[in-house]
């Protein structure tokens, strides 16, 4: 079997910034704009970028994850050969061990990518929002021959010390790497999308296996190692909407971008959809003393109070007299006859009981009201 | 239930009121309730009954239904265990309209009669809005082995009857007789769902087969004495969509929250055929109150007491009350609508306004641009 080019995506992280959200849920699999999880995201870019293998490497609190990905029809991904393969750690004649790092995930499937023959691994990660077609980027690591080329945006000056930020000269060639630098000398941050020649990156992982000192991580070891034996190495210019959702302020904020018609992100676009694993609810009922503006709502939700800027996934029930406002509401919470709530994050299952005032002013000093394990 | 077939009838509509809907799509393929079709409901009732082979017979307007079924994965009909199959109705011209169930459509399907496993066949119209579970009628159906189940309903006077309804007489559970029309002292009607031995209607198959057309409901009253013929009683919701003025009642009748309830929270969901829709978006200036909204929505202004389906977008300043808005419409900027029902894909320009009356809907075919 030869398939041009196969993904990776990275989807083991435990993402233990988003707190309560990733109790019993990995990272990739939390709810997202409603409906969406934030695997859907990389997993629809596959879909609408042509590459139709990909492998989810998985390993925290994986149930959900894999449940939601299921034989990946979702994201068309069902077909004959190739389609969307889970892989957790496994057990070989040696013993087995759990996925140490990034690179160590992709080291223990050598031969998952090898059934494949490819000539190019796609490595994505599951935690970041945006939209991008990957085979414009194949194309780019193609006409530049590179060996690895790295996805980057423009971020703000302010913003850079938080990435990882590369220097590149005009052929777009990566000449300098700075890892979350005091003093950024340029505002071009990695966003964590790789392209690897696969017989490159095969030869780097073989070697970084047998280095006791690695950490065997992409960012870390893997990529800097292939600096320094001077391979080719590219930074794909991408601008458009991307987000990090990896802690809860920053998780909240790209939620409510969706709320925002200027926003440039958009769900809406039928070029460029976002799929999902949907379920099948009945259309929301709204009450006859509902009163809702500027929110995003999904199926299955019973609506009596008043909503205002919030997002509410499945199967929500909303009793009469409540106020929800800047509020993001996960699947199956209740909300009980005139409690008002504001500025915050409902966990799944959460139930609100009647008259339970809850107004945080800021999203930080009190980030979650209450997260009922499923 | 392992030992049962479901067979959801196709139905012809002669009612001029739902013409227009009609005329690219069967009855069973009428969009209902946000994000439905007729179908949707007796389909989910059989598979949710645990029912594993149905066969769906289809008009000659199949594009819809095929369109809607596909392989009936949304149903969990796809399985090397389950399946649904599409099945070529008879042509049976206008005086087939009339037939509750009409046998030249079974004897056109003999062989998915014959070749699916099970002794029982449940038949049902594809036209009734109701959340059924056919486990009670089946169970009824094998403790009396009985030949026959008819699966009626009490008349209690609210019940919006049609001229061609079947009445039945019972004692102790049998049916005793069967009414063309209703008289004094029957006040049950026959549902139109029934149970059936599947050796019973191959017999009436090859019955028909020598003696040309028959309604099956004739045959079982002709019968009636050589035939064991029980009944179940239906005691839940149930409207059964032949008018418009049936499709107006029982689409508004969703804004009852007991209703609703019933339909959709209590029992076993209603599949249909999933989109991948975003949620419904509602935008800053809307304010929606007593509706039934799907996905993929782009709501501004104001609606209320009104039915929006799927992928609906909406403009400013506009208002929509007492309204049916079928999937795919565009509604502009300061259109105002009361007592519209807007078929599928159908565009309404700005600064339109259209006033229907609560009897008589303004309808908007299919594909109009206003």
């Amino acid at each position: 079997m030869n398939t041009e080019c196969v993904a990776m995506l990275l989807a083991g992280g435990q993402g233990s910034r988003l707190g309560d959200l990733t109790i019993n849920n990995a990272k990739p699999a939390v709810l997202f704009g409603g409906k969406y999880r934030i695997i859907d995201f990389p997993l629809s870019n596959c879909m609408n970028s042509d590459i139709d293998v990909v492998g989810v490497l998985t390993q925290y609190r994986p149930y959900i994850l894999n449940n939601y990905i299921g034989d990946g029809s979702a994201w068309a991904l069902d077909q004959i050969q190739g389609g969307a393969h889970i892989l957790p750690p496994y057990m070989g004649q040696k013993g087995g061990k759990w996925y140490s790092g990034t690179a160590d995930a992709i080291y223990q499937n050598i031969d998952f990518i090898e059934n494949f023959n490819p000539e190019f691994v796609l490595v994505l990660s599951g935690d970041h929002i945006y939209k991008m077609d990957y085979s414009k980027m194949l194309c780019f690591h193609k006409a530049k021959q590179a060996d690895l080329s790295i996805a980057v945006m423009d971020v703000p000056w302010e913003d850079a010390h938080r990435f990882g930020i590369v220097n590149t000269d005009e052929e777009e060639r990566i000449q300098a790497f700075q890892e979350k630098p005091a003093i950024p000398k340029s505002n071009k941050a990695s966003m964590g999308i790789y392209v690897f020649s696969w017989e490159i990156l095969k030869k780097a992982l073989q070697e970084d296996a047998g280095n006791r000192e690695s950490e065997h991580d992409f960012g870390n070891d893997v990529i800097p190692m292939l600096y320094k034996s001077n391979k080719r190495i590219y930074a794909y210019p991408y601008s458009g909407y991307w987000r990090d959702v990896g802690t809860i302020q920053s998780y909240f904020d790209a939620n409510m971008d969706l709320l925002d018609p200027y926003c440039e992100f958009d769900l809406t676009d039928r070029n460029f959809r976002i799929f999902s694993n949907n379920i099948s609810r009945h259309p929301q009922f709204i009450g006859p003393e509902a009163k809702i503006s500027n929110s995003l709502i999904c199926d299955g939700c019973i609506i009596c109070g008043q909503v205002e800027h919030s997002i509410l996934s499945h199967d929500i029930r909303i009793h009469r007299h409540t106020i929800l406002k800047n509020v993001i509401v996960h699947t199956g919470a209740i909300i009980e006859d005139g409690a008002i709530l504001e500025n915050c994050i409902l966990g799944g299952r959460a139930k609100i009981k009647s008259d339970v005032r809850f107004i945080a002013d800021e999203l930080e000093s009190v980030p979650q009201i209450h997260v009922i394990n499923s | 239930m392992k030992n049962a077939i479901g067979l959801i009838l196709n139905i012809g509509c002669e009612d001029p009121s739902l013409k227009e809907f009609l005329q690219h799509r069967s009855l069973s393929t009428l969009p209902f309730g946000g994000r439905y079709r007729l179908i949707d409901f007796t389909l989910s009732n059989m598979v949710n009954s645990g029912l594993s082979r149905i066969g769906v017979i289809g008009s000659n307007k199949y594009n819809s239904l095929v369109d809607h079924l596909g392989t009936g994965k949304e149903w969990s009909l796809s399985r090397k265990t389950q399946d649904l199959s599409i099945l070529a109705g008879a042509n049976s011209g206008r005086l087939g309209h009339k037939m509750k169930v009409n046998l030249k459509d079974l004897q056109n399907n003999r062989d998915f009669l014959e070749t699916a496993s099970g002794e029982h066949v449940i038949i049902s119209p594809p036209n009734h809005i109701t959340s059924f579970d056919y486990r009670n009628a089946y169970e009824i159906h094998s403790q009396n082995n009985s030949d026959v189940t008819l699966i009626y309903k009490k008349d209690d006077s609210t019940y919006h009857l049609h001229d061609d309804d079947i009445y039945l007489d019972l004692y102790n559970k049998r049916v005793s007789s069967i009414y063309y029309k209703k008289e004094q002292q029957t006040n049950y009607f026959f549902t139109e769902m029934l149970i059936i031995k599947k050796s019973i209607l191959l017999q009436f198959l090859d019955l028909c087969e020598c003696t040309g057309d028959w309604d099956l409901m004739d045959m079982v009253a002709i019968n009636l004495d050589t035939l064991r013929v029980f009944s179940a009683e239906h005691t839940g919701y149930l409207k059964r969509i032949k008018t418009l003025e049936n499709y107006m009642k029982a689409s508004m009748d969703l804004l009852e929250y007991d209703i609703m309830q019933e339909l959709f929270l209590e029992k076993a969901s209603i599949h249909t055929k999933i989109k991948d829709n975003h949620p419904s978006i509602y935008l800053d200036s809307s304010s929606v109150s007593h509706s039934i909204v799907g996905s993929g929505c782009n709501i501004d202004g104001t609606i209320f007491h009104s039915i929006i389906f799927r992928d609906i977008i909406m403009g400013s300043d506009s208002q929509i009350k007492n309204s049916i808005i079928m999937q795919k419409c565009k509604i502009g900027n300061h259109v105002t609508l009361d007592y519209v029902v807007m078929d599928k894909d159908t565009k309404i320009s700005d600064y339109t306004t259209l006033i229907g009356k609560p009897h008589d809907p303004i309808i908007i075919k299919k594909g109009t641009v206003i």
